[in-house]
């Protein structure tokens, strides 16, 4: 079963996640959604996803069913996958965070451009499994 | 919870020196004429701010604005901070943070300041609940001691902040109103002037929701907007580089091309080395821990918070690393080390200083310094000299200007008045015009940006005509550019130093620009085609707003406003003589790279063509009375007569 993951670091406190997802019920941005929040704590240092919902929209805004939040995340800090891929997802993105400095900002799966491993010969075809 | 309509827009009125609080509705058919936000700022200072008001009297008022996309996720949080500067001119600022949604969902799209308290106060909003505190306790405070400190008086976290910093409080020059730590805005005078009527802060909390007249079509057009603006969908090469690895990617490209103003402009490309050492690799694999945004921004990484990890700095916290803070601290004196350029960019947030003031203001110095124009007696001792200035005393000048001490009460005028002190020419180093200081963006081979900085109203600001660099003219064709009303050779106003077609070129800049600040949202989204194909933004607005507005009133709404912004600076005595560039940029060549210096010939062709595109009286600048007719804004002739301005013929 799919669900949405998060990783917390990567949170940048724009909150479209949960301004969208306010509007999905009514028609009306409200920023106090059921299902998302983020919570900011004082001095900036840290925006916290926190999300109680199963990834079934009440209406998604995207045409294949995709979770409105994960889709609108501009830094990958939600993705939305089976346990196993959200397991591999989350390795590839510690790994990569320490390999380029980029990565502590963006993950992987949402830089737009190919990317090469240290070691690896290939580059890294930009990915959307998980966008 | 309270649901707000899109088609109203309300004032909030404070009235500090009697705290009279009231509230107004302003005429419906403002958001179709001046949509918001900017617009609406630029009418209500017009009106209400009379021709030789005093700025730090009681009858300026400071004009905090939103809009009608704020709240709704396209907005970004902007704000528009409007009032008259101590220069004289309008002075206006657009601010991202979250403070304008909160505003809107409190049930206000403005707050209008007036009045001036005899003690230091904060205006503390909550829905209905509007308050006048005492803000003793906060006065002298940094911004970040105030944030925690009111953090304290107020416990809820999403309540929204705007405060000003020690610099503000002293007036001192170009001083800027900050939020959310490290966001600021109003350095062409909102914060001086909110100082001067001894308003602290600024908290607000809403409760409400906005829902957009016509929901579905309003998010068919914002997956329209998305597309263009999201990194991987984007054809605009800067969306990507921009947003993640930041705008200190420039430091290096700049000097490179001869773009990177070193020692006061002097020199326009800067050692290799030290470019690298302050570029955007050593900071994010080094520096940068966390990215930030504004509301509801979609680009992932525009802003970051950095940690000094080593050295004397060992710890020093602080945010954001601009394209400005390469140059204001970094090459313009000399300076090649990371660590000090972002301890003096930090202090700047945390006393609320423009970095362009402090950068722009301490390279004059320099250069006035190793010409013997000042001495040590001048500078408390200090050895003001490029490259070779003791790193502790620089630190300590930033307190020392936000608090108008020693040499800090000189450097706190300004670079302008600072050199009619000084005296013996040290004005020819001087990088300012109508008495504010350049920003990072060079002008000789850039002669676009010559002009944009000559004729801005509220002195250099490149967010009014961004991007100052040439786009990709591929994206879009002539044909695709004069179905769209633009009549531009856009292959000749790239020509980087061919003064053709600038005028032109700025002027849809400047319009479309005003437009996007005006629903609100943020110029730096101005990405792919959404800088000349403005229709993605007048589908937002008319869904959002639900008003009658055709594609050719919406652009219209942009030139009004920037004809408001010129009639507020001609009925106060600026003209055509105040559009220029700095002594040096009119004087000196740069040798190295063959770039001319912009002479009265070249600068007369590009102001010529930006007049008469415009519609302007050519020596006046006042728009004709047929182009005020045409914008439907005649009803300030009247106002312009009795104030000794004839309109344009």
């Amino acid at each position: 079963m799919k669900r949405i993951y998060v990783i917390e670091d990567l949170c940048n406190g724009c909150r479209l996640c949960e301004t969208f997802c306010s509007s999905l019920p009514q028609g009306v941005f409200s920023g106090q959604p059921e299902r998302i929040c983020v919570i900011k704590v004082p001095g900036e240092e840290k925006d916290i996803p926190l999300v109680h919902c199963d990834g079934r929209c009440v209406r998604s805004i995207f045409d294949d069913g995709r979770p409105t939040c994960v889709g609108l995340c501009p830094t990958g800090s939600l993705y939305y996958a089976e346990h196993k891929t959200a397991v591999e997802a989350r390795h590839l993105y510690e790994a990569a965070r320490k390999e380029h400095s980029i990565f502590k900002f963006i993950a992987p799966w949402k830089w737009p451009f190919p990317w090469r491993r240290p070691g690896e010969e290939k580059a890294r075809s930009p990915m959307d499994e998980l966008v | 919870m309270k649901i707000r309509s899109n088609s109203d827009q309300r004032i909030l009125r404070v009235n500090l020196s009697d705290r009279r609080i009231s509230t107004e509705t302003l005429p419906r058919e403002w958001t179709s004429t001046y949509l918001g936000c900017r617009g609406v700022n630029a009418r209500l200072l017009y009106d209400e701010v009379k021709k030789g008001t005093d700025p730090f009297g009681e009858e300026n008022t400071l004009y905090i604005g939103t809009g009608p996309m704020d709240g709704l996720p396209v907005g970004m949080g902007r704000l528009s901070i409007a009032c008259k500067s101590p220069r004289g001119t309008v002075a206006e600022g657009s601010a991202g943070g979250f403070f304008g949604p909160e505003l809107r969902r409190a049930g206000y799209d403005y707050v209008a300041i007036s009045g001036k308290s005899e003690n230091p106060v904060y205006l503390s909003i909550e829905d209905d609940k509007v308050e006048i505190r005492d803000a003793g306790h906060l006065w002298g405070l940094t911004t970040y001691e105030t944030d925690a400190a009111l953090r304290r008086d107020i416990p809820d976290p999403d309540t929204q902040l705007r405060y000003i910093g020690p610099a503000a409080e002293n007036l001192v020059h170009a001083s800027v109103i900050m939020g959310n730590l490290n966001s600021c805005g109003g350095r062409a005078g909102c914060g001086e002037v909110m100082g001067s009527k001894k308003l602290k802060a600024i908290a607000v909390r809403g409760s409400g929701g906005i829902k957009p007249h016509d929901y579905d079509a309003f998010v068919e057009a914002y997956k329209v907007f998305r597309q263009r603006v999201d990194i991987r969908t984007s054809r605009d090469m800067w969306s990507p580089v921009w947003t993640t690895y930041g705008a200190p990617v420039l430091a290096r490209l700049f000097t490179d091309i001869g773009n990177l103003m070193t020692r006061n402009a002097a020199e326009m490309s800067w050692d290799y080395d030290k470019a690298t050492a302050i570029g955007c690799e050593n900071f994010l694999d080094n520096y940068a821990y966390k990215s930030k945004s504004c509301f509801c921004c979609p680009t992932p990484s525009c802003q970051k918070l950095y940690s000094i990890p080593s050295g004397k700095y060992r710890g020093f916290k602080g945010g954001n690393y601009w394209a400005g803070q390469p140059i204001t601290f970094g090459s313009i004196i000399d300076n090649g080390s990371i660590d000090l350029l972002l301890v003096l960019s930090g202090l700047c947030n945390q006393f609320g200083l423009d970095i362009f003031h402090i950068g722009f203001t301490l390279s004059w110095a320099m250069e006035c310094f190793e010409n013997g124009l000042i001495t040590t007696a001048d500078t408390d001792g200090i050895e003001m000299r490029f490259g070779a200035f003791d790193e502790d005393a620089l630190v300590d000048l930033m307190g020392k200007t936000a608090r108008r001490e020693g040499f800090g009460e000189l450097l706190a005028m300004g670079c302008s008045e600072a050199a009619k002190i000084i005296g013996k020419g040290s004005d020819k180093y001087c990088l300012t015009v109508k008495g504010q200081e350049l920003e990072a963006i060079a002008e000789r081979n850039l002669l676009m940006v010559a002009l944009g900085v000559a004729v801005s109203e509220v002195g250099p600001d490149h967010t009014r005509w961004y991007p100052p660099y040439p786009c990709n003219p591929s994206l879009i064709s002539r044909e695709e550019l004069q179905s769209l009303g633009i009549d531009l050779d856009l292959k000749l106003a790239f020509d980087t130093r061919n003064p053709e077609e600038k005028g032109k070129l700025l002027r849809w800049f400047t319009i479309s620009r005003a437009i996007v600040e005006s629903m609100p949202s943020c110029v730096f989204l101005v990405r792919d085609t959404l800088g000349f194909d403005m229709r993605p933004w007048w589908k937002l607005f008319i869904s959002a707003t639900g008003v009658e507005l055709s594609y050719e009133e919406f652009i219209k709404s942009g030139e009004r406003l920037m004809n408001l912004d010129r009639l507020f600076n001609v009925r106060e005595g600026f003209g055509r003589k105040d559009d220029r560039v700095p002594y040096r940029m009119s004087h000196e060549d740069v040798l190295n790279f063959g770039y001319k210096k912009i002479d009265d010939t070249v600068l007369n062709k590009m102001l010529d063509e930006y007049y008469t595109a415009n519609g302007w009286d050519l020596n006046t600048t006042v728009p004709s009375k047929e182009k005020l007719h045409e914008l439907g804004i005649h009803d300030v002739r009247h106002e312009l007569n009795t104030n000794g301005v004839e309109a344009g013929s």
